[in-house]
């Protein structure tokens, strides 16, 4: 859509490698094959429910129940689990369909009742934190029985198997040259602007390298993790949805200008509902993964996550107010944000100052966001 | 402008000392300046200079470089964005900020308004310097402030209390609340930036004859306006750019209209409304009856009675005062405004019973808003973009996915008939011109490929040769057969581009002219007529929110 180069598109990759170079200068552990890996199975987690953050972010309204409702979601499937027997696929989509539930009646609520999403999301955020802790009872619910693996506690804890993994990165290498072949000559056929091939070409090399250089990093500890799969999935939905489809221009639009949107024609309502029903799917992946990742669902799972995605958004250059933003620059958010969390842990940073720190960081990007944006 | 009632002979000219006193020294000049963006220069070389107590018209098309200029001017382009020289009292001044230029007495209002919509009246106009009462000036006086500002409002003649909300204004009525401001803010330099692109005629009289009386107290001013005719009535000299140049300053008394127009478009224009009536087709694709619609469901009925037909292949033109409810009827049939109280509408045989913008849309009825920034563009977002917006169901395939190649092309053929100027369709649409950014609009709603066309003024701001395209694109639309509506608070371009006029006045139909009766007095009356006689409550706040 707009050819202009956006300023994250140098900043975003400059910030992360002054991060990575900070933390590998004060413990080389940092970029080490384990740490890499772990810091990747977090970066899904963030990535996910930031990518449900986008596509509402662009609209121009807020959804800050996001974090109590991930731990919402993984605390029904982990008791349907753990003290009802339910096998976890079973039990999964259950809390999926909660989840959707949930969000559908949250955007209706929104939309039909004109009340903003600022103060709907924060009474989410009260209410499902409270269902959660009566969900759990106040306790550590394990995500398995026993010793045994199932589909939920796989989610953050499967690596795929090293052939499988190259295997992985080749298809991924073959399907974006195919892509990016195919969509250069329609771009001639049609006479559109064409990016030079040097660059399409450049930008081919550089992806492959880092798709094949991950997948041999993760292959000295475990494997690829099966959560990058995950986010990966819903990175090139989201990106699909946003670039490709009526929805998400008419997100874009909305964000825009919404009395234009609706003069244009837009079934703004739909949109924006739909929107909140696709955040309702990133915070169900999320809830799953992030639970499995902490092995059981407690009180504090999903704590002030919203933050993190609206943090993620926000640094990758969604604007605030709607109508701004890339899936890339999301995806670069989120790591950021990921690999300033995981550095922190890693040097034994006390919780008080991450807190700080994090707060910082949000702030910072909101700054950045208002200056851009006039 | 022929619409006021009576165009008040230029007042003695007796501040019009042009040469005389300190005349020869110009209270504000520039020299030589030179603008320019990326892939863009705006401004090449203009030489420009204002005396005192002199009303200058800046004249040219849309993207001649007058908004930059102005941008100079005021200190919104800073001091070292552009070559040349900015003088002020025969100094060159260095503005790096609005308030700068502030600071030399320059006060420029532009089109986009600076008003905060949920202040009054009042404390917009006090805005940061409101006045002061009790110990040490802690306290704002409030009666203080809003006395004086009931003065100001008297001052121009308009019949709104200091404490009403700007939201409740209109946009014209917001026009002269700004330009109140900027007036009582004692500026030496007034600049004027299209001003009075929404006021209506009578608000425009009431306004060129405040401009006419600070002139005669030494403000001098630069006017920048599409409409010539007021252009005539009021400057002292004329200044026109094309192409980010200065082509000549003439003196108002000793040239014409088509001169200027001459200059402005470098070729001649033999006619202004080049309207061609098609031939009379019998389909009547819209029809209305005894349509009454009030602006809430709790609310009495705005627009009371109307009735009408709208016949293929025909320009219905609609006039009225602000505030008759033209833009509330256009906005209703096409289902953004309104709660229907009782009547009927026939869209293509079919009822049209609670559209909503989308249906609309979808069965042949399209809208362009008055207020292209606020209810037609999306700004941050490309031309191609707001093109295809109405029409994407077109180029969707497989149910989800835009082709985008056959959305270029789709894009691409508005692109070029419409003729806008731009490097290509992904370009930004909040960096082009007033007129360029119309025909986006227009290009949209034509994209959706519809029967039934409401425009509701749709050469707002733009300049003669982008009214000229938009007026041929009339006469294109109506000899395919569709029908359209005209909105226009110009009687000339109303008699010039209809085939029939309706005049409303206060929500009802104050009387239906064939082309034949065309004529300016007997549209103001209806105009003013049944408005003079009942209706009291027309006064009322306008809603447009959709």
């Amino acid at each position: 859509m707009t050819s202009r180069p956006a300023p994250q598109l140098v900043a975003l990759p400059l910030a992360l490698l002054a991060i990575a170079v900070f933390f590998a200068v004060k413990e080389p552990a940092f970029l080490g094959p384990r740490n890499l890996t772990q810091l990747i199975v977090e970066f899904s987690i963030v990535g996910t429910l930031a990518l449900g953050m986008f596509m509402i972010l662009l609209t121009g309204q807020i959804d800050l129940s996001v974090g109590s409702g991930v731990g919402l979601v993984g605390g029904i499937a982990a008791v349907l689990v753990f003290q009802q027997g339910w096998p976890a696929p079973l039990a999964m989509l259950a809390a999926f369909g909660a989840a959707l539930v949930l969000w559908l009646f949250m955007g209706t609520l929104i939309v039909q009742q004109r009340i903003p999403s600022f103060i709907i999301t924060l009474g989410g955020l009260l209410i499902f934190k409270g269902l959660f802790w009566l969900v759990i009872q106040n306790s550590t619910i394990p995500v398995s029985r026993g010793d045994q693996d199932n589909l939920y506690s796989l989610l953050t804890t499967y690596y795929l198997p090293s052939h499988v993994g190259l295997a992985l990165a080749a298809a991924v290498a073959a399907t974006l040259a195919a892509l990016a072949y195919f969509s250069r000559s329609a771009r001639i056929a049609h006479e559109r602007p064409v990016p030079p091939a040097a660059r399409v070409i450049a930008q081919w090399l550089g992806t492959t390298a880092a798709v094949v250089g991950l997948v041999v990093v993760f292959n000295h500890f475990r494997g690829v993790p099966l959560s990058l799969l995950v986010l990966s999935a819903t990175a090139g939905t989201v990106y699909f949805l946003t670039q490709h489809t009526p929805f998400g221009r008419y997100l874009y639009a909305i964000g825009g200008n919404e009395e234009a949107a609706v003069l244009s024609g837009i079934a703004v309502p739909r949109v924006l509902i739909g929107a909140y029903v696709l955040m309702g799917v990133s915070v169900a992946l999320t809830g799953f993964m992030t639970t499995a990742y902490s092995g059981s669902s407690t009180t504090t799972v999903g704590d002030l996550m919203e933050l993190d995605a609206i943090a993620a958004c926000v640094i990758g250059g969604t604007a605030l107010k709607g109508g701004r933003g890339t899936v890339w620059g999301v995806i670069f958010g989120a790591l950021i944000m990921t690999a300033l969390l995981n550095g922190m842990t890693l040097l034994a940073v006390s919780p008080e100052a991450k807190f700080i720190a994090r707060g910082l960081v949000l702030t910072l990007a909101v700054w950045l966001d208002v200056r851009l944006g006039r | 402008m022929p619409e006021y009632p009576s165009p008040a002979p230029h007042p003695k000219n007796g501040a019009l000392d042009l040469g005389q006193g300190s005349g020869d020294k110009p209270l504000l000049e520039a020299r030589g300046l030179t603008k320019q963006f990326p892939g863009v220069t705006a401004l090449r070389g203009v030489a420009f200079d204002l005396r005192p107590g002199e009303i200058h018209a800046l004249c040219g098309e849309n993207g001649a470089g007058k908004s930059t200029l102005i941008k100079l001017l005021a200190g919104i382009h800073p001091h070292g964005s552009y070559t040349g020289e900015l003088r002020v009292d025969d100094r060159a001044v260095a503005f790096r900020s609005i308030r700068d230029a502030e600071g030399a007495g320059i006060a420029v209002i532009t089109q986009e308004f600076a008003l905060i919509e949920e202040l009054s009246v009042a404390e917009n106009i006090f805005l940061g310097r409101a006045p002061r009462c009790g110990p040490g000036g802690l306290r704002v006086d409030w009666l203080e402030m809003h006395r004086l500002a009931a003065v100001l409002l008297a001052d121009f003649g308009l019949a709104l209390a200091p404490e009403t909300p700007v939201r409740e204004l209109g946009i014209g009525q917001k026009q002269l609340v700004e330009i109140i401001r900027a007036i009582d803010k004692k500026s030496r330099v007034l600049v004027l930036d299209e001003p009075t692109a929404a006021l209506t005629g009578q608000e425009v009289a009431v306004l060129l004859e405040h401009l006419r009386r600070l002139r005669t107290q030494g403000t001098a001013c630069v006017y920048i306006s599409h409409k010539l005719d007021e252009v005539f009535a009021l400057a002292d000299r004329i200044t026109v750019l094309r192409d980010g140049a200065s082509i000549a300053t003439l003196v108002r008394h000793a040239t014409t209209i088509p001169a200027v127009i001459n200059h402005m478009v470098g070729r001649a224009l033999s006619d202004l409304f080049p309207r061609r009536t098609a031939a009379p087709r019998l389909e009547i694709p819209l029809s209305v009856r005894a349509l009454s619609v009030a602006a809430t469901q709790h609310t009495p009925p705005f627009l009371r009675d109307i009735s009408f037909d709208l016949h293929a292949g025909e320009v219905l033109g609609f006039g009225g005062l602000m505030g008759a409810g033209r833009t509330e009827l256009l906005l209703h049939l096409f289902g953004a405004w309104g709660h229907r109280v009782s009547g009927a509408v026939t869209l293509r045989g079919q009822p049209f019973a609670s559209p909503t913008p989308r249906d609309a849309i979808a069965r042949g009825l399209v809208l362009v808003s008055e207020d292209r920034k606020r209810y037609g563009l999306i700004l941050a977002q490309s031309i191609g973009f707001n093109l295809s917006l109405s029409s994407l169901a077109r180029f969707t395939r497989a149910g989800a996915r835009v082709d985008a190649s056959a959305e270029h092309l789709g894009n691409r053929h508005f692109f070029t008939s419409l003729r806008i100027k731009a490097p290509d369709q992904y370009a930004r649409v909040g960096g082009l011109s007033g007129g360029n950014q119309q025909k986006v609009v227009l290009g949209k709603a034509l994209m959706t490929g519809p029967t039934v066309v409401l425009l509701d003024e749709p050469t707002r701001g733009i300049d003669v040769g982008a009214k000229l395209e938009v007026y041929e694109l009339i006469n294109r639309l109506t000899a395919e057969g569709k029908a359209v509506i005209l909105v226009s608070s110009e009687l000339p371009e109303l008699m010039g581009m209809s085939d029939r006029i309706l005049m409303l006045a206060g929500g009802r139909i104050g009387g239906e002219f064939a082309r034949a009766d065309f004529a300016q007095e007997k549209l103001l009356a209806a105009a003013l007529g049944r408005r003079a006689a009942g209706a009291p409550n027309d006064q009322g706040p306008r809603t447009h929110a959709p």
